[in-house]
């Protein structure tokens, strides 16, 4: 299954954007999210939308990629639009719509123009203060496996979409939402298990400079139970 | 020289539905000292063959009974057993977990390597030693079948395990990508243990175990575990 979107991968470059530091791209996604509350007018939403334009095509990140993605939330868009306009006005169901494509567009710059590694850093430099609660590790690698997922869950559900337009089953919700579920859960299922298999959902232990045989290593193991 | 020893390995699961909290033995009990280079493990699909592998490491917990690797329960030492032994499923998509290969070689040492510069030029000599260097800023999902399996095998072996274990590597490959993963799997120092249907790769190991019904019901040289295997699949 192919990576539908801009979230798929980074993408190499050395624009401005690529150089920026994690923190402040990451206040630049908080600020664009925050905008609809702070600045909720059609044309400060708009102003950001083609700002964001001028950004995509200066990290000469690929647009047709950008559509890509866009053309998979366009249904969920204008069922928004409409739902919106009925409930309240053409305005606000355009200031709502807006503010999601500005942040769905903020996070894909985010994420093709960083390394997911250097996300991992930064998720764990966060969660850093934390560390009594919960293991920044383990926060990284939720992220890291979440920035993985999404083009993975889109592409699934494009896949079953497909299927059903062949049954001729595409006015059937049913028929896309069920199967799409399964794959997702086999999804999440196969994923937890090459973390397990890996190690990588074991607790962390201090630096092991002397290699797998270091004493520190001698920590009890998840205690997962048989199953086939 | 690796030792993996199953005393009694037994697994069983709940059976479905049932009120009585019945089990159902899939697997063992198994008991069996594994020392060759190269084990295979041939079996009909649903034959415990999987169990098998997944008791190696960790992922399946023998329900009565011991897994030790050099020593090391995989129960009780589940952690580092795992450190010495590298996993690979047959399908590479749901063993890469990040988005490009760099950063699943990568995600692989963070343990091994707090700073990110050790982790990235570790993560590149790893990358060059399998020849992926080119394919490694790609999309996972942008690799062919037999490039994302060499860059699944590249992201479990990059932490140097004493033990590979492959669960049907070769079932979503082509020939040449079959006969490519065989030379790279020739090469390695590591001891392997592999489940296949692929029989001229259970034929090229040191031993083969053929598991039917959750039993191992043939113990020794590939040959004969071949044919053990043939007949009992063909029938009488």
């Amino acid at each position: 299954m192919r990576g539908p979107g801009l979230f798929t991968a980074h993408v190499p470059g050395t624009s401005f954007v690529h150089r920026m530091p994690l923190w402040l791209k990451l206040v630049g996604v908080l600020a664009v999210g925050a905008m609809p509350w702070v600045a909720p007018s059609v044309w400060s939403l708009a102003l950001v939308t083609v700002a964001l334009a001028g950004v995509v095509l200066l990290a000469r990140l690929p647009v047709r990629r950008l559509l890509r993605s866009m053309r998979g939330l366009l249904p969920v868009l204008v069922l928004l639009l409409a739902f919106q306009w009925w409930s309240h006005d053409l305005a606000y169901a355009v200031r709502v719509v807006l503010g999601i494509v500005n942040a769905f567009v903020a996070a894909g710059v985010l994420t093709a123009t960083t390394p997911v590694s250097d996300l991992l850093d930064g998720a764990v430099r966060a969660a850093h203060p934390l560390r009594r609660v919960v293991d920044p590790e383990v926060v990284a690698l939720t992220l890291g496996v979440v920035v993985r997922s999404v083009p993975w869950v889109a592409g699934s559900f494009a896949s079953v979409r497909e299927s059903a337009r062949a049954r001729g089953l595409e006015r059937d919700a049913r028929a896309v939402v069920v199967p799409t579920v399964v794959h997702v859960v086999a999804f999440a299922r196969a994923t937890g298990e090459a973390l397990a298999a890996r190690g990588l959902t074991d607790p962390a232990e201090p630096a092991d400079p002397d290699g797998p045989d270091d004493p520190a290593d001698d920590a009890p193991g998840p205690g997962r139970t048989g199953s086939a | 020289m690796t030792e993996v020893r199953l005393d009694g390995a037994t697994v069983t699961v709940p059976v479905d539905g049932s009120a009585d909290r019945r089990t159902r033995t899939i697997l063992g009990p198994v008991d069996l000292v594994l020392t060759e280079r190269r084990v295979s493990v041939v079996g009909a699909n649903g034959s415990g063959k999987s169990t098998l592998l997944r008791l190696l490491n960790g992922l399946v917990s023998p329900t009565s009974g011991a897994v030790t690797v050099d020593g090391h329960d995989t129960v009780r030492d589940g952690a580092r057993v795992r450190r010495r032994v590298a996993f690979a499923f047959t399908d590479p998509i749901s063993q890469l977990v990040m988005p490009t290969g760099r950063e699943d070689v990568e995600l692989s040492l963070r343990r091994l390597h707090r700073s990110r510069s050790d982790r990235r030029a570790a993560a590149d000599e790893v990358l060059e030693r399998f020849g992926l260097t080119h394919l490694a800023d790609q999309s996972v999902y942008d690799l062919s079948g037999g490039e994302r399996q060499l860059m699944a095998l590249a992201v479990v072996l990059a932490t140097d395990p004493v033990l590979l274990v492959l669960d049907e590597p070769t079932t979503l490959l082509d020939r040449r990508n079959t006969l490519r993963l065989r030379a790279l799997l020739d090469a390695l120092p590591q001891t392997v243990v592999l489940a296949t249907h692929d029989l001229d790769l259970a034929a090229a190991a040191d031993r083969t175990l053929v598991v039917d019904e959750g039993r191992v019901v043939f113990d020794g040289d590939p040959a004969g575990g071949v044919e053990h295997y043939v007949r009992l699949v063909d029938g009488p």
